[in-house]
Order: C-alpha cells, then structure tokens, then sequence
C-alpha cells in the first residue's frame, strides 16, 4: 500500500464540501473594525496637502494611519536577492500610479471607514502619465522612476543580458535570419478570495496575523520589516487560500492592517473589494518581446537575438527577479548554442506588476514557442520536427550554461504527436532524450556539450 | 465568409523552485506515543494540495498508513520556514523538505527498534507501519510500540527535521553565467490545441487542447490533472480573453468588475486530453519534478499557431481577441523580406515606435 | 425580518437593506456562502431562497422577508454528505474551495429541477459561476456523476 502515486483524497476535501473551511473573512473575533483606503486617483502627481483630521474626528473612527506612521515604509521585498527597495508602504510625497494608497482608516463599519476616507482633505499636483514602454528610451521620455527609466542593478548594467557563443558568426552563417515580436497582456489574477487580512493584537503584545498570503514567513518578513519588529512578536495565520496565482505574494493588506491594529488597540480586518482586485491589485506583466533567429534552411537553429521590455509598472517589486527568470529561459525547450539576449524591466505609471503563474517564462513561452512554428513556415519544415531536431538533450547546456541531466522535449513532443495521430517519419519517431550524436549532433552543437552534473539531494539534509 | 478549422503545437519547459534559488523550506515531523505522525510544515494550500502531496510524501518515507500522518501547516509559531507557495517548489522543495524530515524520524524509529528487536537497525525496513527484520519477517514491532517504548521507556521523543535548500546563485555575470544551477529541476510539456475561427466575427472557439506533462513522478495524479486542467483554463484565457488593460498601453476601459473582465468560463471549456509522462528526477522527492505554474504557458502560443493554420494570419499581441483576428485578417500578411532577413510584425517594433529607433534597448555593447 | 434558515427559525436585526449575504455570514455567523464579489459576478455567494440558487449578494433582506434559505451547511455534514456534495468530494472538485460552496447550491437546485440533466444543461445551469482552480472540468465530472446517482 503506497501513498505515493495513489489517487488519495484531499487533505482539505470533505472541508471544502461541507463548508468547514475557514478563509481569513470566516474568522470571527469580537471588536473588530473595519479597513478602507484612501487610494490615488490620478496615474503621477504630486501630493500638495494631506489633512486627517476631520477624517478622524468622525465617530466611528478607530485609527488613521499614513506614511507618518510606518516605522520603515520604503522597504524591499527582495532585498535579500540583492534587488533594493523603492517603493514606500504608504505614499509619501507623490503617487506613480491609479490606485497607489496614501492612508487608510480603520473604523467600526466599513460604511464608516469609506466615510472617514471621504473626509481626508487632499491636494495633488497632477503630473502627465506615461504608458509606451518601448518609448521609454526616447530622449523625451520623462523621469517616472528615481531609477530613471529603467531597473538599473542588474550588477552594472540596466539589463540582464546573457551572452553565449558567437552570435556574429552565427548570423553571418545562417541561410534565414526570422524576426518577430510577441505582446502578451496583463492580465488580473482574479481569486475568488479577494485579499483578506485581520490583525488581533494580542494582551501580550504580539500580533496574531490571519493571511491569505501564498508565503507565511515571507509575508512575516515583510511585516517585522515595515514594523522593525523581531519575529517572535508576529505569528501568522494561514496555510487555507482562496486561490492565488502569485498574487497573494505581494502582501499586499497586512502591513496596514497592523499598523491600524496597533494604534487602535482593537482587532482589524481588510477585505478589498473586487473592485480594488480588479483595479488596483497588481496583475502579471505586459510584455514586449522581439526575437530575431538565425537558421539554416534545413532547420537548425544557429543562433538568437533577443530583446525583452517588461512593464513593471510604477516600482520594481519582483520585477527584476522576472526578467532573470525569463532570461534563463529565453531558448525555450531547445538548444540554442549562440545567444544574445537583453531584458529591461522598463517603469510606467501603471498599477505596479508582479508574480503570476509561470512568472517571466510565460510570456518567454509564448514568444518562442510562437516564432518556432513561423520558422517552420518560412522555411516549409514540419513544426514537430523542427522542434525534435532542436530539442533539449542529456548533455546540452542552457543559456547560463546549466547541463540539462533529463530533459523531456522529445519525449513531450512524441507523446503528443501520437495523442494526436500526427505523422512523422520513422528517424524522428525513434528519437530520444540521449545525448546528440551521429546526424543531431551537427557542428555547431560541439562545442556547447557538457557533463551533468549528478546530485542525490536536491539540497538538503 | 466561413468557419475554418485549425491545429497548432507548442512545446514548453518549466524550472523548478526560486530562479537563483536560495528559498529554504523547512519541516519537521513528531511522533505521538500511539506511532501517529503529526507532520509541520509551513507550506500555504492554495488549492494546489501541497497538504495532501506532503502527507503522502511523509507516510511513504516512514512506511506508514496515509491515514495515520496529520499535515499541520497553519501557522508561524508551529511550522518552520518555508518560503512560500509560488515559483512551482511545494512538491518538490516543500516535498523534499518533509521528506528529510520523515527519513530522520525513520532512523530514530530504526534505533529504537533495533532496541527492541536486538537487531542491527541497518538490518530493519518498515513496511505498513512495522518495523520488519530483514530476511525474517516474522522478526517484527509495530511502530506504535516503537513509539510507545520511545515515550515511556526510553524517555525519547521520535522527531525529524528536514531543510531543504540550494544556495543563492549570483548571476550578475557579463555574459548571464552562473556558478550554481539556477533551479532544482524542469519540467517539459508539448499541448496541441485545435481550433474553429470564424473569419466574419472573428471569433475563435478552442475545440480540443491535447496536452502532455513531463511531471518526473506524479505524487498524486489527480492532483496533476487537477493543475493541468486549470492551467489549460488559465492558458486559454490568456490566449483569446483576458485583458486587464483591453487598450493596452493605455489604461482605459478597465474592467472593474466579473462582467467587465472575461475570465474563462464553463461556456469557454473545450475537450480536454491529458497525457502525464514521468521521467524521474533524481533530486526530486520520488522523482518529483514540478507542475503547478507551467500548466498555463504552452495553450497561448498554441492557440495563436492554430489560427494561422486556419486562416493564415499571425495574432501575436494576446489576447488573440475577435477584433484582433479582424485587423490581422485585413492587414498585411506576409512578413517584410530584406536580403535573408524576413521581419514579421514591423508596425509594432520597437524600431518603429520610438523616436530614435530605440538605440537604449539595442545598443548594449557600447 | 424573519427567515428560515437550514431549518431553523431567525428574526434578524440587520437593516431591510443589507444583502442576504452580510446578513447571514456577519449576523448569523454562518460562513459557507463567500463574499467573492459583492457584485453578483463570481457566484460564490449563491444559496436556495425557497428552493432556487440564487446570489445573495444581491438581494437585500427585504425581498427574502419570511422566505426558506438553504446554505451548504444546511445540505448535509461530514458524516453524512449529499450526493452532490460527495460527488465534488469524490471528483476534486474542489482545489482552493472558495467558489465550491456556489458552485454545490447551484448544481443540486439544477438536480432538484432536472434530475437526469444532460451536459448541455449541466453546463447552462452551472453558468455564471466562475472557478479560477479546476478549469471546470472535475466540477462538471462531479455534477455529471451526481445527476447519475440515485437520491
């Protein structure tokens, strides 16, 4: 009797039918207020006034909180992978995009709250707002960003670049040089749960958190770092999501909640409205991406030229975590021996963006996978043996020179041509993961083969 | 003016854990005096079953019935780090983590029993919840009297804890390079969808998406599925609906609201044909590789590739909407030839937009 | 305002105006129907008015005054499970669970109006609730195989 490969029942299931779950929004603690924020209407402005007062001397108001009141409001998410911090908790001076919060206010209703928020007197300085990322180069682009127009600490330079192999030569080589560019959307993450939090302040003086945070340490970090507060005054709540997608990484509602918590000395809770999901949450990225391929004309493929822009958005959150990923992955599910390649995370005033399933490689899918099947058409080849012949082998390297140890392009493919009873000659029906030799292991593949390297662990102990 | 029919392929790989890594999870497994296993492990369900993949993972590494092992991952005071439910790493890093965790609480039940059994616990193997002697099956303790001769004789508690981790990899190379695998494991997919469009609305119906998933070891296969036929959802979405800014780059017209955002919908579902393949990993907890984010990456290009074959126009700005489908239809559709050079796509350039060509994305090498 | 809920008899004090839904979940505590949207869009908040899937967010208590309200701990607990209810146990139909407890209103006031639905009414009936996890696919498996077990 083996658990492992069994069709098991969920953990959560007879839960999740009966009802029994509870989200963060089903938790019940007596006392607690309600949250709404004041947000920017305006995608660049400066802010001229903030004034509170009337706001607070409502009845019904617990606690206001604005950047005045966050110990350490411009903090990093990333800091610890070297991306530093740029954009504040709370805005402090001016807003980068439509939605940022500026205050928020916890109150005994949530119709009070949004009362209270109405009072807060506020003057802006509307700024222009700008939106064409592949603009932001151009000498008149203005300054959204105190970075300048682009994430500039990929080590020393503005991009992430990877460089391998001779592109020059391969392009000087190739029969067909094919270029395209490929523009996937933004799109919302849309749970069903929208972000939640409740902060119940403890008698002795801890903070009890219940998140629907996708990541309970990370989220934890995140808050003592805003609190400057050690972590054994935190304990998070969670483990039970309404769905995420990577959306509910940006802990997003629990900081302010806290903050409101703590000067209020009463349990509180935000629930952002699906209106707030919708429009102000962060979304997967656009992007721009522009591939320029060099292939011979019975279908291999030389070499890459490949720019990338992603739209971050008004700060850098992951953004540039993204971009590396993409990076690494911009030959897709083949090997590509010379490669040059340039990502940008590239600021607008737009909501800032952020993780979303298959982060930085879905949209590196979408292109390559696209362009693939546009080199098979220009040069008349089938696009299942395009792809065989370029797969991924046992022994080939990736752009930053990983040794693939089990790579399954031929395998996937293969599986799928039969799934679908699509034809193929018998050379490329017998073909395998092994590593290249003989007709698939043409002169410009040499060089780039290598030894993997053979672990037991994957890290650990 | 007709529907015409389409098919197209794409083929996909997909990494495992944090790019760069240096995301731990951690975990750490205890005993009850009856031999029942409470496992900590701070990894968040997001309805992916990381609980059920975990509790699974854990019976297997001590021998145990399923039903004896509970999953605790409800808090930060309890559970140890782990960094989170995102970049595809519950199975596999997560996995691996209470994996450790059950081998060291497997050893301290061998001890034990070696105790009892005055046998060499390099000579035992549990097998369904008994410590088994090897070669002389009828040599044998069950481990709840492991555990109840830990509590109250040997004055033991039976623990394991596990932490798995690959270093943080500096890639701040000139050339992209790397002195440490960036990723723990990929995992490879190929989805063929099929198509209808409709060349007078436009419209395109996604009528059948075939899909196969290299997922190493498939832990639980119905919790595979389950990510394979949401992520084909989620793909098909982000192939022919979902937009949050529809006049991207500029940001009016948001939908605020579910009627004003298309989300895939039950109208919206197509035949769905999965095929799970595994070729083992060999760090992974039983061979796992990942499979929760990639499974919406492959049906986009798919899609696109399979309006081409239908009616011969490249939609490469997503999603392929009908209005899209339209233009494209109306437009030039043949690429742009200069010399061996053939250029799809020109009008959208960054070349052709910007006012200086763009030479701050292209001139990068001084 | 009096309604009947899962049986029991309740006299509430919210305002005529409040939604069915802040109704039941802030006054009466009871947590199964979610608050996905607030604007009628998602379909988790559904719930039976007198035997009809009906969104609760949407209806102020005023126009349920005196009316029978199932929710899905009004269907049948861990020990004893609707059909429906085993059904989306037994298939997965439920990965994160916020919508399943819409999506399980739905389908048995879909089951209680046509037993033996077919597919296409499966599919009709179900319309309208969104599912962000499963691509719908084990939830229709599940409704598929509750239509096809006996009561």
């Amino acid at each position: 009797m083996k658990a492992v490969g069994a069709r098991l029942p969920r953990y959560d299931g007879v839960a999740h039918v009966t009802g029994q779950t509870q989200y963060v929004d089903d938790i019940r603690v007596r006392g607690t207020l309600w949250t709404k924020a004041l947000r920017s209407p305006h995608a660049n402005a400066a802010i001229k006034r903030l004034d509170t007062s009337k706001a607070e001397a409502l009845s019904g108001v617990y606690a206001i909180v604005t950047h005045k009141d966050v110990p350490h409001n411009v903090y990093g998410h990333l800091e610890a992978l070297g991306i530093p911090a740029d954009e504040p908790l709370l805005a402090v001076d001016e807003v980068r995009y439509k939605g940022q919060p500026i205050a928020a206010v916890a109150a005994v209703d949530e119709d009070t709250a949004r009362e209270a928020v109405d009072l807060i007197e506020i003057e802006y300085e509307e700024r222009a707002a700008f939106f064409d990322i592949r603009k932001a180069m151009d000498p008149d682009w203005p300054n959204i960003h105190q970075w300048g127009p682009v994430y500039p600490h990929f080590g020393s330079y503005n991009h992430r670049r990877v460089r391998k192999g001779d592109i020059d030569a391969a392009f000087e080589r190739a029969d067909t040089i094919v270029e395209g560019v490929y523009r996937p959307q933004a799109i919302e993450h849309c749970p069903i749960e929208p972000q939640t939090a409740l902060v119940v302040p403890e008698a002795n003086g801890r903070l009890t958190i219940y998140s629907c945070t996708q990541a309970m340490y990370f989220s934890m970090g995140v808050v003592a770092a805003h609190l400057q507060w050690p972590l054994n005054k935190l304990k998070f709540v969670g483990g039970t999501v309404g769905g995420g997608f990577g959306g509910k990484v940006d802990t997003a509602s629990e900081t302010i909640s806290a903050l409101l918590a703590l000067k209020a000395k009463r349990p509180v809770k935000w629930r952002w409205t699906r209106e707030e999901e919708f429009l102000v949450s962060s979304t997967r990225a656009p992007w721009h991406m522009e591939l320029a391929d060099a292939v011979t004309s019975d279908g291999w493929i030389l070499g890459r030229r490949m720019t990338t822009l992603h739209d971050a958005g008004a700060y850098a959150r992951f953004s540039p975590y993204g971009v590396t990923k993409h990076a690494f992955h911009h030959t897709g599910a083949y090997t590509i021996p010379n490669v040059h390649f340039d990502g940008f995370v590239v600021f607008s005033n737009r909501v800032p963006t952020t993780a979303m399933r298959g982060f930085g490689v879905t949209s590196v899918s979408f292109a390559v996978e696209t362009h693939m099947n546009r080199i098979a058409e220009v040069l008349g080849i089938d696009p299942l043996q395009l792809r065989l012949k370029n797969a991924n082998r046992i022994g080939d390297t990736t752009p930053n020179r990983v040794v693939l140890k089990d790579p399954s392009t031929v395998p996937v493919v293969l599986a799928a041509a039969d799934r679908v009873g699509y034809d193929l000659p018998a050379e490329y029906k017998s073909m395998t993961n092994a590593r290249r030799s003989g007709d698939l292991l043409p002169e410009h593949l040499v060089a780039q083969l290598g030894e993997p390297e053979h672990s037991s662990n994957g890290g650990g102990r | 003016m007709a529907k015409h029919k389409g098919r197209g392929i794409a083929t996909i790989e997909y990494p495992t854990g944090m790019n760069q890594n240096g995301d731990p999870s951690q975990a750490w497994v205890k005993l009850k005096p009856d031999g029942r296993v409470d496992v900590f492990s701070g990894t968040v369900d997001i309805g992916q079953g990381s609980r059920t993949v975990h509790t699974q993972i854990v019976a297997d590494t001590l021998g145990v019935p399923f039903d004896w092992v509970t999953n605790d991952n409800t808090n930060t005071d309890s559970s140890a780090v782990c960094t989170g439910s995102f970049a595809s790493r519950g199975t596999f890093i997560g996995g691996n983590a209470v994996r450790f965790a059950a081998e060291q609480a497997r050893e301290r039940i061998l001890d034990i029993a070696s105790k009892e059994l005055e046998i060499a616990p390099g000579d035992l193997d549990i097998v369904d919840g008994e410590v088994v002697a090897k070669g002389a099956p009828d040599r044998k303790i069950g481990i709840p009297e492991v555990a109840a001769a830990a509590t109250w004789n040997y004055g033991e508690l039976i623990t394991g804890t596990g932490a798995a981790l690959k270093p943080y990899a500096d890639v701040n190379n000139d050339d992209g390079s790397v002195e440490l695998e960036p990723h723990s494991a990929i995992s490879y997919a190929a989805c063929v969808a099929e198509v209808e469009v409709d060349d007078e609305t436009g419209e395109v119906k996604v009528e059948r998406l075939i899909q196969v998933y290299d997922v190493g070891r498939a832990i639980n296969p119905t919790l595979v599925e389950g990510q394979i036929e949401g992520g084909a959802m989620m793909g098909l979405g982000l192939g022919l609906l979902e937009e949050a800014y529809p006049y991207y780059p500029e940001t009016d017209h948001r939908g605020g609201e579910f009627g004003a955002y298309l989300a895939p919908a039950l109208e919206d579902l197509p035949d769905v044909d999965n095929l799970i393949i595994e070729n083992p990993s060999e760090d992974g907890p039983f061979g796992a590789k990942a499979i929760g984010e990639m499974a919406n990456n492959a049906q986009p290009p798919a899609i696109v590739s399979a309006i081409y074959d239908a009616v011969g126009v490249w939609v490469t700005q997503l999603p392929a909407t009908p209005e899209r489908v339209l233009r494209a239809l109306d437009g030039e559709k043949e690429p742009r030839r200069d010399g061996k050079r053939v250029i799809f796509d020109d009008p959208v350039s960054i070349r052709t937009v910007s006012s200086d060509g763009g030479k701050g994305f292209f001139e990068t090498d001084g | 305002m009096r309604l009947t809920v899962n049986g029991e008899q309740h006299d509430l004090h919210s305002p005529p105006l409040t939604s069915l839904l802040t109704a039941l979940r802030e006054e009466l505590d009871i947590t199964s129907p979610k608050a996905g949207c607030h604007q009628g869009g998602c379909g988790a908040c559904t719930v039976l008015v007198d035997g009809e899937a009906r969104r609760s967010c949407l209806l102020p208590l005023a126009a349920v005054d005196g009316a029978a309200i199932t929710t899905l701990e009004g269907l049948g607990a861990a020990d004893d499970l609707s059909n429906v209810q085993a059904a989306f146990d037994e298939h997965y139909a439920a990965q994160c669970g916020f919508c399943t407890s819409g999506f399980i209103m739905a389908a048995t006031a879909l089951i209680d109006r046509t037993p033996k639905a077919s597919r296409e009414e499966i599919l009709a009936g179900l319309s309208g609730h969104v599912c962000r996890c499963t691509g719908y696919i084990k939830i229709v498996s599940a409704v598929e195989a509750a239509v096809g077990s006996p009561a």
